[in-house]
């Protein structure tokens, strides 16, 4: 037998020390539970709330939602910008999905050939993890309850409702308006209205030219949101409609365009180069603003192909481009009348005879192109003779004539809230010394140039439509006025610029020398035949020189290349007794004006006048009734009897 | 507790006293844990038994049977295998580290056929067996301070080296303060353990910036500032506290926890089911749950102060300590008091892994109890 190698005290005294030892580590078991309980009060008695908005902020997320765009409408209340509803799919990367296949997949629902799906798959890798990209719109019905009803078999694909611009009257008001466009990388700004996260949202367009762009940040509005619940991996789990926030529609904004003034000139022009402007020439109001030919920006909403903007871009009559505003055209005659104002204010006597036989020398020989014979001013505005006006414009100056001119609103940009206006030119001789250092003295050869709207002379149609309105008008210093109201607020009135600082009686011998133009031996006097009784347009024919064929003018000018033919101008007021309207059109190497632009002046005028009805008052004289027989017929009086 | 049939050598032998001799309380509470656990995993499966409340329950109740199985056998058969046990666990972590497979990085799995299962766990109930053995041997002066420490300081060493070498530091450190707390219950002396203490203390920082791997460094700094870098690392532990803080005291309902129904919760049905249960039955639930754990910590405990030998004791004591630890790192680590480590909370997070030891380990605890008078006469504090 061995010796127990443990004793008795001994195995009590192991025994002792593991009792206390287990007390010990009960007390740390306590302990530690105490610290856990401690822990668990502090998070979830004394931080709690700040825990649950952690929760609520993890487990709701707001969608945003891009507000309806303003509605762009004419003066009447027609609608000329609005939004449709637009049906769109759109596929965002997504755990458990591939996008290839995922449009292989659509490609059975909707028409998405291969070069699409390439194009498509390279934007669903480039963007961030389920955003959503656009894979289709406008679809139709059909298509888009096809996807929908696939919807949950196809992880990362959704197909929307949304709106998409609308311009329902395609090209006529394309200039002015603009349209919208998607979303360039360049539109974000790091600050500001372009920083807002919408901008990334696929439904959002944003303005790029005309009306649309200039009053963008109006016609936005302000983005809605959607309240959802989403699970972690950002995947929606159910809406909440209370928790929406409704989006603020952008700002109407109301044009002082006529649709159908605007539509009679698209009509009117067809497929020539020009342009058109009607202003109201008491208040200023542009009803009509025309550039043809247009383009229908509805296309541009949807995103152009680079062959049709190609297309667009190169043809030779510039149809992106707004000629009312962007272009400056050589005045020509049209700015004779701004010679003859120039001279009754310098006191030059209107009764002065001049006689045009056809050339007249100054240095070389200057050419008419007729033989007018002895003319006064007044002939000479109806006649248009150049002569006349050569030997005028000598008489007075090139810088009377521009300080004159300038009164009219030649030269000037003028806030219409669009941008693109060309300021043009009316030359003077500070002009000549600025602008030609080398030869820095105003040759007195130039001015008979000038006197005829010829040489250095550059203006745009709107500022030529101002100079008509501002004649016609006679007292104030019109503004043209394009935005009526944003958002209900009505905008500066055009009559509210000032006086005219002209003598009265001065516009008045002009005023009359116009309405010769369209009468009698008048260059307009058949053309411009408004057909209308008593109301008469006064106006003056313009036609200007493309291009110098060193003889002076031809037959090249009205015949030639395209390219080389003359600009058709006309400028009218009407009724001219009692002036309400004034236009001024240009036809772009159109040849002469009384042929190519009075007949359309004269068919947007005549538009105007049916829509003015005190106007119609005036054409509808009533026929006098033939006197009443004697006898009168019985009068009928109601029986008191029969009252109930 | 009266003077049981236990004390009567012929009866105390007998199935049916063995079985009355159970801590039946033990039991029930156990099953409370396991319980609220189906409940949470059937709330976060969307009110499904599928996939996981089920197999909870299906589990727990095999290993109960086994653990009560368990606990039937003679508590000289756990005395006799503790050696072969241990040793068996060494055997498979050297093997692990030669032909194991490496699943997440990290080399911890053996298979065996098409079942396949970590070493680390049979080492986790070894070491409590042998260290139970060696000591039940040993004189108290030579467990208080000795050259012959070395023994036990030897035994817990290799497999905590060869567990951390894989590499899984929370098993690791769960061996290591499994092992610490068997060599203190049997009387280490206090300067020792004062020693190791601050020594340990001093070890951590560099250990922590330059013994690393540098997910487990990332981990350890994320704890320190959670939010530093809330998407990334940060988020796991970020996440559980918004779940718990946002309990608040009565919960979100049952089913109604945002956080772990809609996936914000990682892990939710293992590592963080407290989480779940807190954010869901809030402050209230939370210490209930603590309560059933303490229960069971408090009524392992008192076993192993009943157990008449020492190899009962310490063997009882060292399971209640590893069931403790467990507790505690999940809690600490749900609650952002610890770092991110693969603990579970036993018996409520869904695994068999873990749950399979800790009944195997209660399983000798409730053997200590019924053969609690058992004389364990064979030891002698040497080597088998």
């Amino acid at each position: 037998m061995t010796q127990p190698s443990i004793f008795f005290e001994e195995v009590n005294e192991r025994q002792g020390t593991f009792h206390r030892r287990t007390v010990v580590l009960g007390a740390f078991a306590g302990l530690g539970v105490t610290s856990l309980v401690a822990r668990l009060a502090y998070l979830q008695l004394f931080e709690t709330q700040r825990y649950e908005k952690m929760a609520v902020s993890n487990q709701f997320n707001f969608k945003l939602l891009p507000a309806p765009r303003g509605v762009i409408v004419d003066r009447n209340g027609a609608v000329l910008a609005a939004n449709r509803p637009n049906f769109r799919l759109m596929v965002a990367r997504d755990g458990g999905m591939d996008p290839e296949t995922t449009l292989h997949t659509l490609a059975e629902f909707v028409p998405l050939d291969a070069v699409r799906q390439r194009r498509l798959l390279k934007d669903i890798n480039a963007a961030p993890k389920r955003a959503p990209i656009q894979v289709m719109e406008d679809m139709s019905w059909e298509q888009f309850t096809a996807i929908s009803v696939r919807e949950p078999e196809l992880p990362g694909v959704s197909a929307d409702m949304g709106e998409v611009r609308v311009y329902p009257y395609g090209g006529a008001f394309a200039h002015v308006i603009g349209y919208v466009a998607k979303v360039n990388r360049e539109d974000i700004a790091p600050t500001g209205p372009n920083a807002d996260p919408i901008m990334l949202h696929p439904g959002f367009r944003i303005g790029r030219q005309g009306v649309e762009k200039a009053f963008d940040i109006d016609l936005r509005g302000k983005p809605g949101a959607e309240k959802v619940e989403v699970d972690a991996n950002g995947r929606q789990v159910r809406e909440d409609p209370n928790g929406d926030i409704a989006a603020t529609p952008g700002k109407e904004i109301q044009l002082t365009l006529d649709v159908d003034v605007q539509l009679r000139a698209e009509e009117v022009f067809a497929a020539e180069s020009g342009a058109a402007v009607v202003m109201d020439c008491r208040n200023g109001d542009i009803l009509c603003m025309f550039s043809g030919p247009s383009f229908d920006a509805n296309r541009f909403v949807r995103g152009l192909t680079g062959a049709e903007y190609r297309a667009l871009s190169t043809y030779d009559h510039k149809p992106l481009f707004n000629k009312a505003l962007t272009a400056t055209y050589p005045p020509g005659s049209t700015f004779k009348t701004m010679v003859a104002l120039s001279a009754l204010e310098n006191g030059y006597d209107p009764n002065t005879v001049h006689v045009c036989s056809g050339r007249w020398f100054f240095g070389r020989t200057w050419k008419c192109d007729q033989v007018h014979g002895a003319q006064n001013m007044h002939n000479a505005i109806a006649t248009s003779c150049d002569i006349y006006f050569y030997q005028t414009a000598l008489a007075i100056g090139p810088d009377k004539i521009a300080d004159t001119a300038r009164k009219f609103g030649l030269g000037e940009i003028f806030d219409i809230g669009i941008p693109g206006q060309k300021k043009g030119l009316v030359p003077d001789t500070a002009y000549k010394k600025r602008r030609f250092p080398k030869d820095p003295k105003w040759h007195p050869g130039e001015t008979p140039s000038m006197g005829i709207g010829q040489g250095y002379t550059n203006l745009n149609p709107l500022q030529l439509c101002v100079m008509t309105s501002r004649i016609a008008n006679g007292e104030k210093a019109l503004h043209p006025r394009l935005i009526r109201s944003i958002g209900g607020v009505e905008q500066k009135s055009g009559a509210a610029w000032g006086e005219l600082p002209v003598d009265k009686n001065h516009l008045l011998f002009v005023r009359e020398a116009m309405a010769a133009v369209t009468t009698g031996i008048g260059t307009a006097a058949r053309v411009s035949d408004l057909g209308l009784g008593p109301i008469k347009m006064a106006g003056k024919t313009g036609t200007a020189q493309a291009y110098s064929y060193g003889a002076g003018r031809g037959v090249h000018g009205t015949a030639g290349a395209w390219k080389l033919r003359d600009h058709a101008w006309f400028v009218a007021f009407a009724p001219y007794d009692d002036p309400r309207y004034a236009i001024s059109v240009l036809v772009e190497h159109g040849g002469f004006g009384a042929s190519a632009a009075a007949p359309k002046a004269r068919e947007i005028m005549r538009t105007v006048l049916l829509k003015d009805a005190e106007v119609m008052q005036r054409v509808q004289t009533v026929t006098p009734m033939p006197p009443a027989p004697e006898e009168s017929p019985p009068a009928v009086t109601p029986d008191p009897g029969a009252k109930v | 507790m009266t003077v049981s049939a236990l004390t009567r050598p012929g009866e105390r032998d007998r199935l049916i006293v063995k079985l009355s001799e159970l801590d039946w309380v033990f039991v029930l509470v156990l099953s409370l844990i396991a319980g609220a656990g189906a409940l949470m995993l059937f709330s976060i499966a969307g009110s499904s038994w599928t996939p996981w409340a089920a197999a909870h329950v299906a589990r727990f109740g095999i290993c109960l049977l086994m653990m009560i199985a368990l606990a039937m056998i003679d508590i000289r058969v756990w005395f006799a295998l503790a050696y072969p046990i241990y040793g068996l666990g060494l055997l498979l972590l050297v093997a692990v580290e030669a032909v194991g497979d490496i699943r997440l990085g990290a080399q911890r799995w053996l298979s065996i056929g098409s079942f396949s299962f970590q070493p680390s766990e049979v080492m986790k109930l070894g070491i409590v067996l042998a260290l139970a053995r060696l000591y039940h041997g040993v004189s108290a002066e030579r467990a208080r301070l000795s050259w012959w420490l070395l023994i036990p300081a030897m035994m817990i060493g290799v497999p905590v080296l060869l567990v951390a070498h894989q590499p899984d530091l929370g098993t690791a450190m769960l061996i290591a303060l499994t092992g610490a707390a068997i060599v203190m219950l049997a009387g280490l002396s206090w300067k020792i353990i004062g020693a190791a203490v601050v020594g340990a203390l001093a070890v951590i920082p560099p250990f922590v910036l330059f013994g690393m791997h540098d997910y487990q460094r990332q981990r350890v700094l994320t704890f320190l500032d959670p939010e530093s870098d809330p998407s990334g690392s940060g988020y796991h532990i970020l996440q559980s506290m918004i779940a718990l803080g946002s309990g608040g005291l009565l919960g979100k309902g049952y089913g109604l926890g945002s956080q772990s129904q809609l996936n914000f919760l990682p892990e939710k049905q293992t590592d963080f089911i407290f989480a779940t249960l807190a954010e869901e039955f809030g402050f209230v639930g939370c210490v209930s749950l603590l309560i059933l754990y303490a229960a069971a910590i408090f009524m392992a405990l008192r076993t192993s102060y009943l157990s008449h030998s020492h190899f009962g004791r310490l063997g009882a004591a060292g399971v209640t300590a590893t069931f403790t630890l467990y507790v505690m790192i999940n809690g600490a680590m749900v609650m952002g008091l610890a770092p991110v480590v693969g603990v579970p909370m036993p018996m409520l997070s869904y695994g068999g892994t873990v749950m399979l030891t800790v009944m195997i380990g209660f399983g000798l605890v409730q053997s200590v109890r019924v053969h609690r008078y058992a004389e364990v006469t064979s030891g002698k504090g040497s080597f088998v």
